[in-house]
């Protein structure tokens, strides 16, 4: 499935509010959460990480992971935070707005 | 991103501690997650950089380097593109700046675009200057100015002290609240205050920045110490700043003085700032804000008008005029104007000369290089792309030619500086190279690459690479190509020859001058000013003065004849008067003509060796009292009595009042302000009937007149030591600076412009000749192989390279025949375009390009065929 333009920014802070995690690490959790329905290539989620760590939205730091192998994790930072739900909120309102156009999935007589 | 996060990343240790933490960042990934899952990393890697910014910059630089080491691997293209582009854009700086002096430099002050010139118009003159009883009434009742200043620009003899000879400079009396108006601040002390504007005042003054350095060398010592200006003690009280040289281009005044001390400095009876008649003041206003030039325009005719009404006596016939300054500059001196744009039409196509010459190498180059340039397209980079690094190149060809232009401008610069005017004190022309004269290189830089750059570039990057790969061909129809690169040519020729038409014409127009024998006699006279009224000597002193001084110069030893003259012939300064000639009509609403005009001695027409043609010259008896005569020259009398005899007609000078003289001689006319004016009336009045409180002593010496100087100098001290001396040189000097030197260094001005159009269309036909030999070289093997001679080769290329010289000069005939008439509008007295330049510069063009293609075609017929044929 494609993501909507924009909403990669939105899922990597809600994936990192639940803990710190090294790069590929949040592909791994967005895949898996999505039940593999959103396969995030790794070559758009980093350079969208690097973005959001220069917005100051999520910082990050070296540390070892559970192999015994050093990563960068990232974290959400109280900026972040505030970024995230006026991220959710607006999501809301564009879902809601959407679903009352659409309304249920029409018969589609074939 | 905040401002502070982006500039971080342009500090390159920034830059590479990130990209080694990238890198680690991606190896430690790669070694948790494996090579295949995380996808193409270098791709991902070119995203965050992106990200970090200034990926535009990196690229610029990137196409910098890549064509400074293009440039670098032709040595001999570079060096010839920006060879001709330094002469061409260095021609155009060094005439920006004359121009700059000339006309458009805004004046020194603050925000000049708001500050108007106001003026009277008169239908004998556009740019009357405003009594000071009108600037007061206009100061009072308009609306649209926040501000009005006046000010006469005016020579007063200064002094350290009574015993020190005195210097003539030039000064401007100026209005109360001038210097606040115009919104300049002294540099040091202050500028003057409300009660000192008028004629009781304690006499104050201000000093110019140069004279501040040059006499007191800077010292803040000089605020309230003394000067004597025209006799009287002045206190200097502030020092304008350096870069306030005055509101006019030339006269740069070393002194301000309060407008109201303008009757004691001149000694008159009557304050001239109540004389409503006396129309002298230069008016500048301040724009009030939001309000427009026709707005206050409509107000100041308004009030012109009313003044006209009440003030009948002195106002008839005078309206109001608010001009800016380039206006008024332009309006003013349309002679300089002309000049100005023939200098920089005559540059401008040089500039397009040389344009053409590097777009010409360009598109050879682009073809050589076609076959780099398919590989770098088929390899995915975009035509944009390409045209942008091929851009780019162009673009370090242009500034590396704008910089050196600047050296060029520099040499041109200080030949310009050189250009003088002999008077004393000294006019200034002040060509400089500043700023706006780099800015103007860097612009012609800009827009001349913009002009040889693009259509090469877009042809190159037009190739088709498929058929350029293929076999080394150049894959792009080369015919059309060809033809491109002939127009350029052959238009270079055109351009060129208009160039060199313009010389010739200049030269043709010198050339009488040049050689032509002054009109006057030069040789063993030496002439003095003298300027008693400075001194405040009476009318009455005066005379006894000029008398004492003539007999006691007579007596000197080496001196031969003593003359006297108003102003001499070709001296910078000439004295005219308004003119009425009995029976001429003058059109409606005029009744006087001002014409060059002056009083001069019995001795001055044999001294100077001035003809008289008909009639007689003045004579001893010519005295205060006995019959007022006048002598005319030939085109007075041509003008004003045509097919009638001038001997025994009536004048009135001054104005239609005044009292009629005779006219009993007529001189041969002469040049009187420029050796190029068209022949002007001149009348002469002798000076006992006429005196005059500023006379100009002719001497005529036995010997050497440059060995008179000092015993004049000593004579006027033996009468009295305060009365100014200037302007003290042999006649020979003040002649040859005024004809030969001026008008020399502008020929070779106008010479050096045309030898470079020519040299550079030169090039460009060599260039092109010679390039069509290299690609030739086959052909010409086949045609020697099958039996051709030398001969014919040699005819073949050369025949090339003179059909279009040819389509050159006859593109350039049709543009010079448009050209040339302008041209002669704007120089009268110099439009004599004497057919042999059209003759000779055709033929210079012909035999250069001849030559030029005679090079190559040589090197083609020494061809080995067999060799030629082995190649490629």
């Amino acid at each position: 499935m494609d993501l909507l333009q924009g909403t990669l920014d939105m899922l990597v802070l809600r994936t990192l509010r639940a803990g710190s995690l090294h790069g590929y690490g949040i592909a791994k959790s967005i895949r898996s959460t999505s039940n593999e329905a959103l396969d995030i290539e790794f070559g758009s989620l980093y350079p969208a990480l690097k973005r959001l760590e220069a917005k100051g939205w999520i910082a990050s730091v070296w540390e070892t992971s559970e192999h015994n192998r050093r990563a960068k994790f990232y974290r959400l930072t109280a900026a972040g935070r505030k970024q995230l739900v006026r991220e959710h909120s607006k999501w809301a309102d564009f879902v809601s707005a959407v679903g009352r156009i659409m309304g249920t999935l029409p018969e589609v007589k074939g | 991103m905040k401002i502070w996060n982006r500039l971080k990343y342009l500090w390159p240790a920034w830059r590479r501690q990130q990209e080694r933490d990238m890198r680690e960042e991606l190896e430690s990934l790669t070694a948790i997650a494996g090579a295949n899952e995380l996808g193409n990393l270098t791709l991902a890697m070119e995203d965050v950089r992106a990200t970090w910014g200034w990926t535009w910059l990196g690229s610029i630089f990137a196409d910098i380097r890549y064509s400074l080491r293009a440039l670098r691997r032709q040595p001999a293209f570079a060096t010839v593109a920006v060879l001709s582009l330094a002469l061409a854009i260095g021609a155009n700086s060094a005439i920006f700046s004359f121009a700059d002096a000339l006309l458009l430099r805004p004046l020194p002050v603050k925000n000049p675009a708001d500050l108007f010139d106001v003026t009277n118009t008169t239908p004998d003159n556009p740019f009357e200057g405003m009594s000071f009883p009108d600037y007061r009434d206009l100061r009072n009742k308009n609306r649209s100015f926040s501000g009005l200043a006046a000010y006469r620009v005016t020579t007063l003899a200064v002094a350290a002290s009574a015993a020190a000879p005195a210097q003539m400079c030039f000064a401007n009396l100026v209005s109360d609240k001038f210097f606040p108006v115009i919104g300049v601040t002294p540099a040091a002390g202050r500028s003057f205050l409300p009660d000192e504007a008028t004629a009781f005042a304690q006499p104050v003054a201000m000093v110019s920045y140069d004279f501040w350095r040059q006499k007191y060398a800077g010292e803040q010592s000089a605020i309230g110490s003394s000067l004597r200006i025209n006799g009287i003690v002045f206190t200097i009280v502030g020092v304008a700043p350096a870069s306030f040289t005055g509101l006019d281009r030339f006269a740069l005044p070393s002194l301000f003085v309060p407008l109201g001390m303008a009757q004691r400095l001149d000694g008159e009876t009557a304050d001239p700032l109540e004389d409503r008649g006396r129309h002298d003041l230069v008016v500048k206003g301040r724009l009030s804000a939001g309000l427009s030039q026709e707005s206050a325009q409509a107000e100041v005719a308004t009030i012109g008008a009313a003044l006209e009404r009440e003030y009948v006596k002195t106002n008839r016939n005078r309206h109001m005029a608010v001009r800016t300054e380039l206006e008024r500059r332009m309006q003013q001196t349309p002679q300089l104007l002309a000049l100005v744009k023939m200098l920089m039409g005559l540059v401008a196509l040089i500039l397009i000369i040389a344009c053409s010459n590097v777009a010409n190498l360009l598109l050879a180059r682009g073809r050589a290089r076609s076959r780099e340039i398919a590989i770098r397209l088929s390899i995915g980079a975009g035509r944009g792309r390409v045209v942008r690094q091929l851009m780019t190149e162009s673009l370090m060809v242009a500034m590396a030619g704008g910089g050196a232009g600047l050296f060029v401008a520099y040499g041109g610069i200080r030949l310009l500086e050189t250009l003088s005017v002999p008077s004393d004190p000294p006019f200034v022309l002040g060509v400089q190279l500043d700023w706006r004269i780099v800015q103007f290189s860097l612009l012609a830089a800009l827009a001349s690459c913009i002009f040889f750059g693009l259509a090469p570039a877009w042809q190159t990057a037009r190739t088709d690479f498929v058929s350029a790969l293929k076999a080394g061909g150049d894959g792009s129809s080369g015919k059309g190509r060809m033809v491109g690169r002939d127009v350029l040519v052959a238009g270079q020729i055109a351009l060129a020859m208009v160039v060199l038409i313009a010389a010739g014409m200049f030269l043709a127009g010198f050339r009488n001058m040049l050689v032509m024998p002054p009109e006057f006699r030069t040789d063993h006279l030496i002439s003095m000013d003298t300027a008693p009224a400075l001194v405040h000597y009476t009318p009455e002193q005066t005379k006894v003065f000029y008398r004492r001084l003539v007999d006691r110069v007579r007596t000197m030893p080496g001196v031969a004849v003593v003359a006297m003259a108003e102003s001499l012939p070709l001296s910078p300064s000439q004295t005219a008067v308004n003119v009425a000639p009995e029976g001429y009509q003058f059109p409606k609403g005029r009744e006087t003509e001002l014409e060059f005009g002056g009083a001069v001695d019995a001795a001055y027409f044999s001294t100077l060796h001035i003809e008289i043609k008909r009639g007689r010259a003045f004579t001893d008896d010519d005295r205060a009292g006995s019959h007022r005569v006048a002598i005319v020259n030939q085109q007075f009398a041509k003008t004003y009595w045509p097919g009638q005899d001038p001997i025994g007609k009536r004048i009135r000078l001054k104005s239609a009042a005044g009292a009629p003289i005779e006219v009993v001689g007529v001189a041969k006319n002469g040049h009187y302000l420029a050796v190029n004016e068209a022949p002007a009336p001149y009348v002469y009045v002798p000076y006992e009937q006429n005196p005059r409180s500023r006379m100009t002593l002719v001497v005529e010496a036995v010997g050497d007149a440059g060995a008179l100087a000092k015993p004049l100098r000593d004579a006027v001290r033996s009468i009295d030591g305060n009365v100014p001396v200037f302007n003290l040189r042999p006649v020979a000097t003040l002649y040859e600076s005024r004809v030969t030197d001026t008008w020399l260094q502008f020929f070779q001005m106008v010479g050096t412009m045309g030898f470079i159009g020519l040299a550079l269309a030169t090039t460009g036909l060599y260039g092109l000749v010679a390039y069509t030999v290299t690609r030739r070289v086959k052909e010409f093997g086949i045609r020697v192989a099958i039996g051709a001679g030398r001969r014919d080769i040699v005819w073949f290329v050369e025949r090339r390279g003179l059909i279009l010289a040819g389509v050159g000069i006859a593109t350039g005939g049709v543009l010079t025949a448009m050209a040339a008439p302008m041209l002669a509008a704007g120089f009268p007295g110099l439009g004599v375009s004497s057919p042999a330049v059209y003759v000779f510069v055709p033929l210079v063009l012909l035999t250069v390009s001849a030559v030029a293609s005679y090079v190559p075609a040589r090197r083609a017929a020494g061809l080995d065929p067999l060799r030629a044929l082995r190649n490629e």
